[in-house]
C-alpha cells in the first residue's frame, strides 16, 4: 500500500500537481510570465528586446518565463548545455535568442531568471 | 492561420490527425513513420579561437564571430561607434535575413537600445519611431494613439530598421511595402554625420537609403505615414489551389489584404483575407498554424514515398473544412507566431507574371522534390519609388518557397530561381538568391544612382562585408 501511495505521489509530483507553481502553460502561468522583469535594469533592457518577445507568448513554443514546471527538464541539462543551446539555437529557439548584444554572462543570468532558479 | 472559430479550428486539427492515422493504416505498413528522423544540424563552435561568441541568423544558416558587439543607447553613441569601431560595421535587427547581410568579423551593432515612439501627429497620422523598435511593439504603440500600419508582414519580430533595410512587405493590392510609407529618415552615415532626409531634403539619400541593406549608414529614426486604427475580419479558408490561382487577379481587387499558401502535393491552398468591418470583436484563438504545419511534415514523412496517397490523405483531412475567422484590430491579426524555423527564397515578379511562374514552381516541386512540405506563399504589393525597392515602379506579386531548417535547400537555386529569373523577378533582399552586382544593375533602373550615393557616403566601405561587396560590386 505504501508503495502504491509513493508511486501516486511521485506521479503527482512529476505532473506538478503538488507544486504551488501554476500549471505549466496555464493562463496563470502566462500572466506570471508577462509580469516578471529582471531586477537588474540593464538585464531588464536586454530581456525586453529579446527573450520576452517569445517567452511570454502562449503560441511561441518557448517555455514561459517563470514556468518552473516547463523549465524543469531543461534545467536538468545543466546551465552550460542551456548556454550552448541559447548561443547556437535549438529547435524553434533561434541562435542567440534574439539578444545580439548579450555576453555569455548575460545569457546565463537570463537563463537563471527565466527558469526562476 | 488564426482560429477564432474554435470549433472549426479543433475540427481542422483533429481531422488532419485522424486522416494521417488513417492514411498510415491505409498504407498497410508501407509507410515507415520515423524513417525521416529529426536531426538538429550541427552548429558552429560557440566561440572562436580568440573567445568571441558566435552570431547566427534566425534560421542558423549564416554565422560569424564579431570581435566587437555594440549596443548604442543614444544617437551620439551610434555616431561615435561608426567613427571608431572595428570594420566591417554591420547592423543587425532580429537576424531574420537569410542572406549574408549581417555576418561580420568586425562590429555587430544592435539597436535594441534605441527603441520606442519619439512623437506623432494626430492630424496627419504620422508617427516617428527609433529604428530599433520591433514591429511587434509598434502595433500596440500606434493603437494607443489611434493609428495603425495596415501592411504589417507575416512575422513581427523584426526591428523597424532591419525590416525597412531589406524591403520587408505585407500584402494587399493597395498597400506598398513598409518603406513605401516612410516619409522621413534620420541616418548616421558611415562618416559619423547625422542626416535628416525626406523627399525634399537630401532626397537622393532618402531615395537610396529607404531600402538600404544597412549599407548607407545606420538609420536611427523613421517617420511613418500610418492609417487610422481599424477593426478587421480575418478569414482563413482551404480551397482548391487551381481555383485560387485562376481567381487571384480578382481576389486582389476584392480584399484589403489577401494572400494564399499553396500546400504542395495536396492540390489545396489556404487563402487568407483581411477586410475592414464594424462587427463585434471575435479575438483569434490559439495558434493552429504550427500544428497543421507539423502535420504536413508528418504527412510527408509517412506518405512522401507515394504522392497519390499523400494527396488523398490531405484532401480527406482538409478539403471542405469550414473557414476560420477572427475580428480584431489589424495589428493583432496580420502577423503570426512562426516558431518553426526555415530557410526561404522569395522573389517579386511583375504581377501579371506571378501566377504563370507560381504554376511552374508548384509543378517543378511536385515533380522533383517530394521532401518539400512547407507551404508556398503568394502575396501582392503596390509599386513605390525607392531606388533599391524590389517593387520599384511596378505592381508586384511575390512567391516565397520555404524549406524546413533541418532540410536541404539547394533546390531553391537549382530548380526555383531559374523560373523566377525567367519571369524578370527581383529577389527579396533578406532572402536567399544568387544574384550579384551585374544582375541587380539590369533589374533596377536607378541602380547606378544608388551605388553612387553609397560610395559617396562610405568611400572606404566601412559598412561592407564580403557579401555586400559582391552585391554592390565594390
Amino acid at each position: 500500500m505504501g508503495r502504491v501511495v509513493l508511486v501516486i505521489v511521485g506521479a503527482m509530483l512529476a505532473a506538478g500537481c503538488l507544486s504551488s507553481d501554476p500549471p505549466s502553460g496555464s493562463p496563470e502561468a502566462l500572466r506570471r510570465a508577462q509580469s516578471m522583469v529582471p531586477a537588474d535594469t540593464r538585464l531588464a533592457g536586454l530581456y525586453a528586446q529579446s527573450c520576452k518577445q517569445c517567452h511570454t507568448l502562449a503560441d511561441s513554443g518557448a517555455p514561459l518565463t517563470g514556468d518552473r514546471t516547463a523549465w524543469t527538464p531543461r534545467w536538468a541539462k545543466g546551465v552550460p548545455t542551456l548556454l550552448q543551446s541559447t548561443v547556437n539555437g535549438l529547435g524553434g529557439m533561434p541562435a542567440g535568442g534574439q539578444c545580439f548584444g548579450c555576453s555569455a554572462a548575460d545569457y546565463e543570468a537570463l537563463i537563471h531568471f527565466m527558469a526562476d532558479r | 492561420m488564426p482560429a477564432a472559430d474554435t470549433g472549426a479550428a479543433v475540427s481542422r486539427r483533429s481531422v488532419l490527425k485522424g486522416a494521417l492515422l488513417a492514411g498510415a493504416a491505409g498504407a498497410g505498413g508501407l509507410a515507415t513513420p520515423g524513417c525521416r528522423r529529426d536531426v538538429e544540424p550541427p552548429g558552429p563552435p560557440v566561440q572562436d579561437a580568440t573567445g568571441h561568441l558566435v552570431w547566427r541568423n534566425w534560421s542558423g544558416l549564416q554565422h560569424s564571430y564579431p570581435v566587437e558587439r555594440a549596443s548604442p543607447d543614444s544617437e551620439a553613441r551610434v555616431v561615435e561607434m561608426l567613427k571608431t569601431a572595428p570594420v566591417p560595421i554591420r547592423p543587425v535587427g532580429a537576424g531574420h535575413s537569410f542572406t549574408a547581410l549581417v555576418p561580420t568579423a568586425g562590429t555587430l551593432v544592435t539597436l535594441d537600445g534605441l527603441t520606442g515612439l519619439v512623437g506623432h501627429d494626430a492630424a496627419t497620422r504620422q508617427a516617428t519611431f527609433r529604428a530599433g523598435t520591433r514591429l511587434g511593439d509598434i502595433g500596440p504603440a500606434l493603437a494607443a494613439i489611434g493609428q495603425e500600419m495596415p501592411n504589417l508582414p507575416d512575422i513581427n519580430k523584426q526591428s523597424l530598421g532591419g525590416a525597412l533595410g531589406t524591403g520587408t512587405h505585407g500584402t494587399g493590392q493597395g498597400f506598398k511595402a513598409l518603406h513605401g510609407d516612410v516619409v522621413a529618415l534620420r541616418i548616421a552615415t558611415p562618416k559619423g554625420v547625422i542626416v535628416e532626409c525626406d523627399a525634399t531634403r537630401d532626397a537622393h539619400i532618402f531615395h537610396a537609403a529607404r531600402v538600404g541593406l544597412g549599407a548607407f549608414g545606420i538609420v536611427t529614426q523613421v517617420t511613418l505615414q500610418n492609417a487610422a486604427l481599424t477593426r478587421v475580419r480575418k478569414r482563413v479558408e482551404i480551397r482548391k489551389a487551381d481555383d485560387v490561382m485562376t481567381e487571384w487577379p480578382t481576389l486582389v481587387t476584392q480584399h484589403r489584404n489577401v494572400e494564399f499558401f499553396i500546400l504542395p502535393f495536396t492540390g489545396l491552398a489556404a487563402v487568407i483575407t483581411v477586410d475592414e468591418t464594424t462587427e463585434p470583436l471575435h479575438p483569434r484563438g490559439p495558434d493552429v498554424d504550427t500544428e497543421v504545419l507539423m502535420d504536413l511534415k508528418r504527412l510527408r514523412d509517412w506518405t512522401g514515398f507515394f504522392p497519390p496517397l499523400r494527396r488523398w490523405v490531405a484532401q480527406m483531412a482538409l478539403a471542405g473544412q469550414h473557414a476560420e475567422e477572427a475580428i480584431d484590430e489589424g495589428w493583432k491579426l496580420l502577423s503570426n507566431e512562426r516558431p518553426v524555423r526555415f530557410n526561404e527564397m522569395e522573389y517579386h515578379l511583375p504581377f501579371d507574371a506571378q501566377m504563370p511562374a507560381l504554376r511552374e514552381v508548384v509543378a517543378t516541386i511536385e515533380r522533383h522534390r517530394s521532401d518539400v512540405f512547407f507551404p508556398i506563399e503568394a502575396r501582392v504589393i503596390a509599386p513605390d519609388d525607392a531606388w533599391l525597392s524590389p517593387f520599384h515602379g511596378r505592381a508586384s506579386g511575390s512567391i516565397a518557397v520555404h524549406a524546413y531548417y533541418q532540410d536541404e535547400h539547394a533546390f531553391f537555386f537549382e530548380l526555383i530561381e531559374p523560373i523566377f529569373r525567367r519571369y524578370d523577378g527581383r529577389p527579396h533582399w533578406g532572402k536567399l538568391n544568387s544574384l550579384k552586382a551585374a544582375d541587380f544593375a539590369t533589374l533596377y533602373p536607378r541602380w547606378a544612382d544608388a551605388c553612387a550615393v553609397r560610395a559617396s557616403l562610405d568611400p572606404e566601405g566601412r559598412m561592407l562585408n564580403p557579401y555586400l561587396r559582391a552585391v554592390f560590386g565594390a
